[in-house]
């Protein structure tokens, strides 16, 4: 095997190589500097689907990722001529609250809403969301997610250019996953942990007291 | 007098009838051209290489109408009974002629040629009028522009015969006859109309056998007649036709107008249950309503199917985009995805496209290639259509986007917009405590204790003015879970003084 096609199976993102860092593309800056040292690519996976497990909506998994959709949805006058993609909610469980987004600095003119009727529809929702290559990000709370629902996320977030963030409830850990990334939040009275139980490219962590 | 004076027989023996000047035609730049399509019958019927005849009930028997070239070199004639067709050719196909199907395929090409001219007139059943001295300069000249009319007839699939002429009565004559000429000067008319057959003017059957009676076979023969025994003889009329094709009088035209709205619709020869199949039909019928859209710079924003079936009542599929779109691919992606979920009672065997409220098309700017990024491919789609996908399948009112209100009520300082376009979000100022990024859409009551108020309180008390008032202390709260909660006391009545609310969620 020559060399070039040795190098282009090392650059796979597919393929976990012990300590090395990750190649390939740089992550979308999480905001939280310690949580960016743990994460391959000093951020977020770009095009690939994360997963957040929660045993309760609302214990601090927006606050983790504000920092990145607001980034994303800001004009970066460096990038291109593009205007900054959508961040698109598919069936939130409650109401995103604009003030707050606002407050945050989000950019509501890209915020889309999308609130499905069934299982099925959230999932297809979310595919198109992430494949029309006009989302920076897409956040969705399915009901279901199995293997191969993920396998089509990891997909079409690739075609589309755009990163998912599928919140799912702490249940789910046992579950096979093709995320790029699984992280685990838990509050307690002692504050909010986090865990990366899964990571291409990285090392599963405990990061105590991030948020 | 006027008799003696005719029989003498000078080159223009009818004389100039007596017209006020102010009628008389005073703008000689007219130039008409005349398709005439001897094989309309044949050809609106559709065309494949198959042998196939159009007949027609003559006198209670089916008699062979047109043929087309297959049929015609297996010895198939016009006239012939279509019992003696089929015998000549056992797979021959025989259609009954069907004048709607002639007039729908007219007013199609009417429609096309309207891209050339705006005085389109359709002058009878085989025949098509377009006023063209003024397009000329835009198409570069007489012969462009009839070179560009033959191709576009060819590429309809249409045989036709052509002429051009200072006035609309003489194209009609010279391409009845077949003459493929082009007058330019009036002065020339009367040499060119010489020669034609006087069958060629399509008289009364009476009025051309007096004529051939008389030895009079073309129209240069007729014009040797005297006026005045002329139009005692064969009426008034005549003699006005030959006035008008000779440019002595006046021949106003009115303008056909297509139909500001779009209709057409396919009949299939067989039952279609297939869903690709019956797309490609659609598609056809969205491409020639994005033909229709782009000559008139319009887009559309719905559109309505009806599936016709034998014996159920038609289904009906109402598209709607979130923008106003002219785009065939557009409509055929949003049809697509209703499509998948609709269920037709029975197999289909018509399909009728009908446009909705139009609107003049509002092109983009499309981005430069040249500025692409290598790495970040662009944006395939833009958000409008995105959404447009989604409330196909999801409904309208399904797809939101947000904006803030300048209000201290927490649940009226926001509000949504069904089905994204662009929202103009006007920057507000912010409050000045943190407001929660989960907000319940019911204040709930808090029952558990034990929480740890870490902020506040904050007192909204405002909006006694429309019945909705609210006076609240709003705090900020830990409670042992490690949630943060957004929480507050009502303070209106003394009931609920002691109750803790929950109303937001930190997230």
């Amino acid at each position: 095997m020559d060399r070039g096609a040795l190098d282009s199976l090392l650059h796979n993102p597919r393929i976990w190589r012990g300590r090395n860092p990750a190649q390939g593309s740089a992550g979308i800056a999480s905001g939280y500097d310690l949580l960016d040292q743990h994460l391959p690519g000093g951020g977020w996976p770009r095009q690939a689907l994360t997963e957040i497990l929660t045993e309760h909506y609302g214990v601090g998994e927006l606050r983790l990722l504000m920092p990145a959709l607001v980034a994303l949805s800001a004009e970066d006058p460096l990038a291109d001529f593009e205007e900054p993609g959508w961040i698109a909610w598919v069936a939130p469980p409650y109401q995103p609250y604009p003030p707050a987004l606002q407050q945050w600095g989000l950019d509501l003119s890209r915020v889309l809403i999308v609130r499905p009727k069934t299982d099925a529809e959230v999932l297809w929702s979310a595919e198109q969301a992430l494949s029309s290559g006009t989302c920076a990000a897409v956040l969705l709370w399915p009901n279901q997610l199995d293997d191969q629902a993920g396998r089509r996320f990891q997909l079409a977030a690739e075609k589309g250019n755009s990163w998912a963030i599928a919140f799912r409830p702490w249940a789910a850990h046992a579950e096979p996953s093709a995320a790029a990334l699984r992280i685990a939040l838990q509050a307690g009275s002692k504050g909010t942990h986090l865990h990366i139980l899964k990571s291409r490219g990285g090392r599963p962590a405990v990061l105590h007291n991030l948020l | 007098m006027q008799r003696a004076f005719a029989f003498k027989g000078g080159a223009l023996p009818l004389e100039t009838p007596s017209v006020p000047a102010s009628t008389a035609p005073t703008t000689p730049t007219k130039l008409w051209f005349c398709a005439y399509l001897p094989n309309l019958p044949l050809e609106a019927s559709g065309a494949d290489g198959s042998a196939r005849v159009i007949v027609e009930d003559q006198r209670g028997i089916h008699r062979v109408l047109q043929a087309n070239s297959a049929a015609l070199a297996a010895g198939v004639m016009a006239g012939q009974s279509s019992n003696a067709a089929l015998a000549l050719l056992p797979d021959l196909i025989i259609e009954e002629r069907c004048p709607l199907r002639e007039q729908q395929a007219l007013e199609q090409l009417a429609a096309w040629l309207e891209t050339f001219s705006s005085m389109v007139n359709i002058a009878g059943p085989n025949l098509l009028l377009l006023e063209i001295a003024g397009s000329l300069r835009l198409y570069g000249g007489l012969e462009c522009l009839r070179q560009k009319l033959v191709d576009g007839f060819k590429q309809h699939g249409m045989s036709v015969s052509l002429a051009i002429a200072p006035t609309p009565l003489t194209a009609t004559w010279l391409a009845r006859a077949g003459r493929r000429v082009c007058i330019r000067d009036a002065a020339n008319i009367t040499r060119a109309l010489r020669e034609i057959p006087v069958t060629c003017l399509e008289w009364p059957v009476a009025t051309c056998e007096a004529l051939a009676g008389m030895g009079v076979k073309t129209i240069g023969e007729c014009l040797r007649l005297p006026r005045d025994g002329f139009a005692r003889r064969f009426g008034p009329q005549r003699l006005l036709e030959l006035d008008r094709a000779l440019g002595r009088l006046p021949d106003p035209r009115t303008s056909w107008r297509a139909p500001e709205r779009f209709c057409a619709d396919i009949e299939m020869t067989e039952e279609q249950s297939n869903s690709e199949r019956l797309l490609t039909i659609c598609e056809q019928l969205l491409q020639s309503m994005q033909r229709f859209l782009v000559t008139r710079q319009l887009a559309t924003q719905q559109l309505r199917f009806s599936f016709f079936h034998l014996r159920a009542p038609a289904t009906q599929l109402i598209v709607g985009g979130a923008g106003f779109d002219h785009r065939a691919e557009h409509w055929l992606d949003l049809l697509r995805i209703r499509f998948e979920r609709v269920a037709l009672p029975e197999p289909v065997i018509a399909i009728r496209l009908e446009g909705g409220r139009h609107q003049a098309m509002q092109s983009g700017s499309a981005s430069l290639a040249l500025q692409g990024n290598a790495t970040r491919p662009s944006r395939w789609y833009s958000m409008s259509q995105l959404a447009e996908r989604l409330a196909a399948r999801l409904g309208r009112q399904s797809i939101q986007s947000v904006s803030t209100v300048a209000e201290h009520r927490p649940h009226r300082a926001w509000q949504a917009q069904t089905a994204a376009g662009v929202v103009t979000g006007w920057s507000n100022r912010p409050d000045s405590m943190s407001r929660p990024l989960w907000l319940l859409p019911e204040p709930a009551v808090l029952t558990a204790q034990g929480f740890q108020l870490l902020n506040g309180p904050e007192r909204l008390e405002t909006g006694w003015w429309d019945n909705d008032g609210i006076a609240r202390d709003y705090y900020t709260a830990l409670n042992p879970h490690g949630h943060h909660l957004w929480v507050f006391r009502d303070r209106t009545r003394q009931a609920d003084a002691h109750h803790w609310f929950l109303h937001g969620l930190f997230g």
